[in-house]
């Protein structure tokens, strides 16, 4: 399990590492290393998801290592309340940003091997804190350097940490 | 700011009245708080012309010509089904055609619109059939034909194209990554609308760029559709109560 402590509470994660080992173990060497630490929920759309884990409190983007293969064929599915990566357009293309699904995204999951048909790869479950996600989610937005959706109040993600 | 509607890929044919009748709920039930709607191709499964006399294209005439008279601004966008459908038809709702691509300001962001079979590079055969039926000659001559002889041609045209669609594997038809992203950096925009795929969705993309696919519409589900406005960008469904 994993706690994100955000300036809005905390959430509480399950991870998956059965249906999603690669996704796990490369979110989890980020987490030790601490680049989570001061990045933001920088996109927040409510009905869909949150998105985060990129860019720290000046819209700066985190270095990264090198992307991972993408395991959104594992069966889990993009509903409230799930952790998945996000990525560019190329299927396998995520680094470190992730997204929290406000809703049930039936769009994202899995259909097809090809590039409209890989969807995003979900390695986790909120088990505790859906009242912060709540609260995020509802959150009023604003654009900002030429970005639709960021919160108006910052969402600082201050740590993410491994817990038992 | 203005509210906006984005749909495409509705695919109306006489052959199909109950999928007429669920355009006309959407316009009654989605379109009361809006002031701009804008469909980004594949309105009709096929156009033989501007002139065509059929009871289906008095039928659309009309049902799109109540949007104006409520004060709803009406844009249309050729796809690869509706590529004839011209200023003669649109001046008579009234409606305003729109180049492929077209930027517009969502809240101050630039955002390109574009019905998206251009961006299927992939698929050589159709990007060849697209320039041949585009071509000035090409439609020139066939729009010289009589009506009954350009009914015949759609509907081979048709079965053609459901034929290539059965047969190309699906990664050709897909939508090519440098594609979009060539056009996007052409085009200086971080988000992109289109449809084309039937392939809906709103991508969390982590090059904080947004990339929004419409829906293709059928009686089954609710098509998905975008809308813009005081709310910025939402991607939905539009359900309607029959």
């Amino acid at each position: 399990m994993i706690k994100i402590s955000t300036t809005f509470g905390d959430i509480t994660v399950e991870l998956n590492a059965d249906k999603a080992p690669i996704t796990v173990a490369n979110f989890l060497e980020y987490v030790r290393e601490g680049l989570y630490d001061g990045t933001i929920f920088h996109r927040v759309i409510d009905n869909f998801m949150i998105q985060g884990g990129g860019f720290d409190t000046n819209m700066q983007q985190r270095a990264t290592k090198a992307v991972i293969e993408n395991e959104a064929d594992n069966g889990l599915r993009n509903e409230f309340g799930t952790l998945a990566m996000a990525r560019t357009m190329e299927p396998h293309s995520a680094t470190a940003q992730f997204f929290i699904n406000v809703s049930n995204n039936e769009f994202l999951n899995h259909s097809g091997k090809n590039m409209q048909g890989w969807g995003y790869a979900v390695f986790g479950t909120v088990i505790d804190g859906t009242e912060v996600l709540d609260k995020i989610r509802a959150l009023p937005t604003t654009s900002r350097n030429g970005h639709q959706d960021v919160p108006v109040d910052t969402v600082i993600i201050e740590s993410i940490t491994e817990i038992d | 700011m203005k509210e906006r509607l984005f749909i495409s890929d509705l695919h109306l044919s006489a052959a199909a009245p109950e999928l007429f009748a669920l355009f006309q709920r959407v316009l009654d039930q989605h379109t009361q708080d809006i002031d701009q709607l804008f469909i980004l191709g594949d309105l009709v499964d096929a156009w033989i012309g501007d002139d065509d006399d059929s009871a289906f294209a008095q039928e659309l005439k009309h049902t799109l010509a109540a949007l104006p008279k409520r004060g709803i601004e009406l844009f249309f966008m050729a796809g690869n089904r509706d590529f004839l459908l011209g200023p003669d038809f649109l001046s008579q709702i009234p409606a305003t055609l729109l180049p492929d691509p077209t930027i517009i300001e969502v809240m101050g962001q630039r955002v390109l619109l574009t019905h998206g079979d251009g961006l299927c590079t992939d698929d050589v055969s159709y990007q060849a059939f697209k320039s041949q039926v585009r071509s000035p000659d090409w439609q020139s001559q066939f729009l010289s034909q009589p009506l009954a002889q350009r009914r015949l041609t759609a509907q081979h045209l048709r079965e053609l194209s459901q034929h290539a669609s059965a047969t190309k594997a699906e990664t050709i038809m897909d939508v090519n990554a440098d594609a979009v992203d060539s056009l996007m950096a052409e085009h200086h925009v971080s988000v992109i609308i289109h449809g084309h795929t039937h392939r809906p969705a709103r991508h969390p993309l982590s090059d904080m760029r947004e990339r929004i696919v419409l829906g293709d519409w059928s009686t089954e589900t609710p098509p998905w559709a975008c809308r813009s406005g005081s709310n910025g960008l939402i991607f939905q469904t539009l359900a309607t109560l029959s």
